[in-house]
C-alpha cells in the first residue's frame, strides 16, 4: 500500500481522434521509484497515452496530475525526462557534438544570457560517465552508431536530473549488444539511483526480472502487477484482439 | 580599397551590409536546422507588399515592409500550428500571393519605377542614414534577442517535442524567431533586395554545415562566410558597376561551392 502522492495520478482518461476512440476510460498510477513497462499492439495507444503524460497530447476527457498537479499548475518540467521514439534517429548532418546534445538536458534550468554554471557542467560530465559516452563528447551526434546514439539522449535526459525517465521504444534501429547493455543501465538507474522509469518496449521477456509492473495498453489498460507471470491467453486474446488460444493450439501443431 | 570607402555612401554601404550579414547568417542558423530555409523567401516577398504599400500611399517603405513582413511570419505560424496543412506549402502560397498582392498594388497606384526595383534587388547607392540608423538599431535589438535565447532555440531546432517537454515554451519562441527573422529581412532589403535576401540569410548556413562542427563554430563559420560575401560582393560591385545583391549572393554561391568540394567524403 503506497501513501505517498503519485508521479503521475491518471484519472478515466479518454482520447478520441475523429470520434474514433484511441485510450477508454484509462486509470492508473505511477510512484516514485517504480520501473514500469508498458507494452501492446502497434496502433493500441501507448505512445498516445505517453505522449498525454507529457502534455503533447490533450485527453478528450479525464485527469492527469504530475507530481499531484495539473498540467497547468505544473513548472518543474526537468523531473521528467523523455526519450522518443525516434531517439536513435539523427539527422546525420545536424551541427551537434555529443556535448552540445547533453548540454540541452540543462536548458530549460538556464535563465537568459546564463552561461553554464559549474553545477551544470558536473551534471552534464556525471550524466556522460553514467552513460558511459564521455569518451564521445567530441564526436559528431552523426557518425555515432545507434546504440551510442541512444546512450547520449538518455545522458541528455538525466542531465537535467530527472526524478522520472520516460522511454518510448528508444531500442528501434540497435543492435542486440547495445539493448543488453542498456537495459543494465536502466535496471541500474533505477535500482541505485532511485530513478523511477516508464519504458515502452517488446522485449519484456528480457526486462521481467527487473520491472515492477506491467501496463498492456490497447485502448483500454490492463495492469499486471506480477509481471513475472505469465499473461493468460485471455488476457493475450483482450490486449492484441486476436485469439490467443488458436495461436496457442497451432503452435503445438507443428 | 581606400579609395572606395573615401565615399560617403559606400561608408554606409559597407556598415549597413556587414550587419545585414551578421544578422541573416546568424538568424539563418537557425532557420536553416528548422528546415524552415524558405521562410525567408516568403517574408522578403511579404515585405515588398508593406514596400509597394509605402511606395503608393506615401509612408516610409522600410517601416511598412518591417510591418506586413512581421504580420506575415505571424500568419504563418498560426496557420502551421492550428491547421494541418504542410509548412512548405503554407510559405509557397504565402509567398505567390504576396508577389501577386504587392504587383497589384503598385500597378494600381502607378509607381512601377525605380523605387521597386532597387527593393527587389538592392543597391547600395539607396541606403540612406536613416536606413543605418534602422539597421544598427532594430538589428542589434534582433541578434540580442537571438542570442538571449540561442540555447533554447537550438533545442527547438534538434527536436521540438523534446523541448517542449522539458518546459520551453517552443509556441512563444517559434513565434519569436519568425518575427526577429522578418524583422532582418525587412531591414536589409533595400542593401541586398528582397529576391536575394533568403540566398544571405541561408547558404552561409548551409556551407559551414559541410565542415561538420559542433553548433557554435557552424555558427561562426556562417557568420565569417556572410560578412566575407558581403564584403567582397561590395567591392566588386563598386569597381565593376555590378548591382550589389546579386553580386554578394553570387560570392556568397561561389563559397557553398567551394566548401561542397573542400568537404567532399
Amino acid at each position: 500500500m503506497k501513501f505517498t502522492v503519485p508521479i503521475f495520478n491518471i484519472k478515466n482518461l479518454n482520447f478520441n481522434v475523429k470520434n474514433q476512440s484511441v485510450l477508454s476510460n484509462i486509470s492508473l498510477d505511477i510512484f516514485a521509484h517504480e520501473y514500469i513497462a508498458i507494452i501492446g499492439p502497434n496502433g493500441g495507444g501507448k505512445t498516445t497515452l505517453i505522449r498525454m503524460l507529457l502534455g503533447l497530447e490533450k485527453p478528450t476527457s479525464g485527469d492527469i496530475k504530475i507530481f499531484g498537479k495539473k498540467f497547468k499548475d505544473f513548472k518543474d518540467w526537468h523531473k521528467i525526462g523523455y526519450v522518443p521514439q525516434r531517439a536513435s534517429h539523427v539527422d546525420s548532418s545536424f551541427p551537434a557534438t555529443v556535448l552540445d546534445i547533453v548540454k540541452m538536458g540543462r536548458t530549460s534550468k538556464k535563465s537568459f544570457f546564463s552561461t553554464f554554471s559549474d553545477i551544470d557542467k558536473e551534471l552534464v560530465y556525471d550524466a556522460m560517465i553514467k552513460m558511459d559516452v564521455l569518451n564521445l563528447k567530441d564526436k559528431m551526434i552523426g557518425t555515432l552508431s545507434g546504440g551510442q546514439r541512444q546512450r547520449v539522449m538518455i545522458a541528455r535526459a538525466l542531465a537535467s536530473k530527472p526524478e522520472i525517465l520516460i522511454l518510448d521504444e528508444p531500442n528501434t534501429g540497435v543492435d542486440m549488444v547495445s539493448q543488453k547493455s542498456f537495459y543494465a543501465l536502466l535496471r541500474k538507474l533505477n535500482k541505485e539511483e532511485g530513478i523511477t522509469i516508464v519504458f515502452i518496449t517488446h522485449d519484456i521477456g528480457v526486462i521481467a526480472d527487473d520491472i515492477a509492473r506491467l501496463f498492456t495498453i490497447n485502448q483500454k489498460a490492463i495492469i499486471c502487477n506480477n509481471p513475472k507471470q505469465t499473461l493468460s491467453c485471455q488476457e493475450m486474446s483482450e490486449l492484441y484482439g486476436i485469439d490467443a488460444h488458436l495461436l496457442h493450439n497451432h503452435k503445438h501443431e507443428h | 580599397m581606400l579609395e572606395m570607402l573615401s565615399y560617403e555612401f559606400m561608408q554606409r554601404a559597407f556598415l549597413a551590409g556587414i550587419i545585414i550579414a551578421i544578422l541573416a547568417s546568424i538568424s539563418g542558423t537557425f532557420v536553416v536546422l528548422k528546415r524552415y530555409s524558405m521562410i525567408s523567401e516568403t517574408l522578403a516577398h511579404s515585405a515588398l507588399v508593406g514596400v509597394a504599400v509605402g511606395l503608393v500611399a506615401g509612408f516610409n517603405p522600410l517601416w511598412m515592409a518591417v510591418i506586413v513582413a512581421i504580420a506575415c511570419a505571424w500568419l504563418i505560424e498560426y496557420l502551421r500550428s492550428e491547421f494541418s496543412l504542410y509548412s512548405d506549402a503554407v510559405l509557397a502560397i504565402l509567398l505567390s500571393g504576396s508577389l501577386a498582392i504587392s504587383v497589384i498594388i503598385v500597378s494600381l497606384g502607378g509607381a512601377f519605377n525605380n523605387s521597386l526595383f532597387v527593393y527587389l534587388f538592392g543597391s547600395i547607392l539607396s541606403v540612406t542614414q536613416e536606413d543605418v540608423i534602422a539597421i544598427i538599431a532594430f538589428g542589434s535589438l534582433a541578434l540580442g534577442l537571438l542570442l538571449m535565447f540561442s540555447k533554447e532555440l537550438y533545442f527547438i531546432a534538434y527536436d521540438e517535442e523534446v523541448a517542449k517537454t522539458s518546459g520551453i515554451k517552443v509556441k512563444l519562441l517559434n513565434f519569436l524567431l519568425v518575427s526577429v527573422v522578418a524583422v532582418i529581412i525587412a531591414l536589409s532589403i533595400r542593401v541586398v533586395g528582397s529576391l536575394l535576401i533568403g540566398a544571405l540569410m541561408v547558404i552561409p548556413t548551409v556551407s559551414a554545415l559541410q565542415f561538420r562542427v559542433g553548433f557554435i563554430k557552424t555558427m561562426l563559420i556562417s557568420l565569417v562566410i556572410a560578412v566575407f560575401s558581403v564584403i567582397l560582393g561590395m567591392t566588386l560591385s563598386f569597381y565593376f558597376s555590378l548591382p550589389s545583391g546579386a553580386t554578394i549572393v553570387l560570392c556568397v554561391l561561389f563559397i557553398f561551392i567551394s566548401s561542397l568540394i573542400v568537404n567532399r567524403r
